[in-house]
C-alpha cells in the first residue's frame, strides 16, 4: 500500500510509525531539504524535495496514481487545501486527509467534502487515525 | 458592479485601476502595508490590509454583495482558497483567478472558479511566437475551452507539399478553415494542392495542436 504525505512536520513524525506498522510504503514531500533529511534518517520511508514549478510532477514521482492515502500535513493551510484537492480530483486518491489550522477553512472544506483535521485539537494524530479508520 | 480584488502586485494594481476607470466599485485586499498605502495613494481605492483567504478580512470588505471576485496574488494556492471561500462561504457569483502552475488549470475549472487565467502559458506562448521562424501562430482562443485557432506556415520541404488536401490525414477534432497562398485566401476544397509557404489557418484542440503541427510541417 502506498501513502503520500505533504509536509515533514510534527504531525508527520507522529503518524509515520503507525502508517509503517499498518503496512504502508510512505513517501514524504516537503520543500525543506533539512527536514526531509532528518526524517529520512529514521529510515523506512522515501522523501522527495519539492520545488516550483510542476508540483504535480513530484506527486506522480511519489506514485500518487496508485496511492491509497494522501495526507496534506504542511504548515500552510492554502497549500494543504490545493494539494488535497489535486490528490482527490486529479489523481482520484481514495483517501485524502487535509490539515487546516483556520476554523473557517475547516468548515468550508468539510462542507466541500474533504476529510479535515484541525491542528488546534488536543490530540491531532488521534484525529487522523480516526479519519483513517472511519 | 462591485469587485473585490485579492493581491495588489502588478496585475492586481492594473486590474483595480481599469475597473475603477470603468466606473466600478473596487476594494483591494493586500497583505503588505506599504502596498496598501500605494494603492490608496495612487488609485484612491478602498484597501483592506489582510489575508484574502481569511473569512473575517473578507467579511470586512462586504464581499457578500460583490458581483465579481478576482484573486491575483502570486500564489496559486492562495488564489484557489480565496476563490473557493468567496464562492461557497460568501456566495459571490463570479470568481476569477490567475495561476502560475499550468497543470493547476484543470483543477481550478473542476472546483468552479469561473475564469482561470493561465499566466505562465500565456507568457510562454507569446514569447515562443516572438522567436523568428516559428511556423505556428496562435491566432485566438475560441469560447469553447481547449479550442483554438492557429496559423501554420508550410515549410517548402514538408512531406505534405504536393498533396491534395483530402489526402492529408488530420487529427479528429482539427479542421483546416482557410489556406492563404501568397496574398490570396482560398477555401480548403478537397482537391486543393498544398504548396510550400502556404499559410494554413486551422481550428484545433490543445491536445491535438502538436500532432497537427507535425503533420503539416514534418519533413
Amino acid at each position: 500500500m502506498e501513502a503520500v504525505i505533504l509536509g515533514s512536520g510534527r504531525l508527520t513524525n507522529l503518524l509515520l510509525p503507525t502508517l509503517v506498522k499498518d503496512g504502508y510504503h510512505v513517501t514524504v514531500l516537503d520543500d525543506d531539504s533539512d527536514a526531509l533529511e532528518r526524517l529520512a534518517a529514521k529510515g523506512k520511508i522515501d522523501t522527495i524535495l519539492i520545488l516550483e514549478p510542476h508540483i504535480q510532477d513530484y506527486l506522480q514521482q511519489a506514485n500518487i496514481d496508485t496511492s491509497e492515502l494522501f495526507l496534506a500535513m504542511s504548515d500552510d493551510d492554502c497549500r494543504n487545501a490545493l494539494m488535497a484537492q489535486i490528490a482527490r480530483y486529479l489523481f482520484n486518491v481514495p483517501m485524502v486527509i487535509c490539515l487546516l489550522d483556520d476554523p473557517h477553512l475547516q468548515e468550508l472544506y468539510t462542507e466541500l467534502g474533504l476529510d479535515v483535521v484541525g491542528s488546534s485539537s488536543s490530540d491531532i494524530s488521534q484525529n487522523v487515525r480516526q479519519a483513517l479508520k472511519g | 458592479m462591485y469587485a473585490v480584488i485579492v493581491g495588489s502586485s502588478e496585475i492586481g494594481f492594473h486590474v483595480a485601476r481599469a475597473l475603477l476607470a470603468a466606473g466600478h466599485e473596487v476594494v483591494v485586499i493586500e497583505q503588505l502595508r506599504y502596498r496598501c498605502q500605494l494603492i490608496a495613494d495612487e488609485l484612491g481605492s478602498s484597501v483592506v490590509q489582510g489575508d484574502g483567504t481569511d473569512a473575517e478580512t473578507l467579511k470586512s470588505t462586504g464581499v457578500g454583495r460583490a458581483d465579481i471576485f478576482i484573486a491575483v496574488t502570486n500564489r496559486d494556492e492562495t488564489n484557489l482558497v480565496a476563490c473557493q471561500m468567496a464562492k461557497h462561504t460568501f456566495n459571490v457569483a463570479r470568481t476569477m483567478a490567475v495561476i502560475k502552475d499550468t497543470k493547476n488549470e484543470p483543477l481550478f475549472h473542476i472546483l468552479g472558479v469561473d475564469l482561470v487565467v493561465n499566466s505562465t502559458h500565456m507568457v510562454v506562448t507569446t514569447l515562443e511566437e516572438g522567436v523568428p521562424g516559428r511556423p505556428l501562430l496562435h491566432l485566438m482562443n475560441l469560447k469553447v475551452p481547449d479550442l483554438q485557432l492557429v496559423s501554420i506556415s508550410i515549410p517548402e520541404d514538408a512531406s505534405v507539399v504536393g498533396k491534395r488536401l483530402d489526402a492529408v490525414a488530420l487529427p479528429p477534432h482539427s479542421f483546416i478553415s482557410l489556406v492563404v497562398k501568397g496574398n490570396h485566401a482560398t477555401l480548403p476544397s478537397p482537391d486543393l494542392i498544398v504548396e510550400g509557404l502556404d499559410e494554413v489557418v486551422a481550428v484545433t484542440m490543445d491536445d491535438e495542436e502538436q500532432t497537427l503541427y507535425d503533420i503539416l510541417t514534418g519533413v
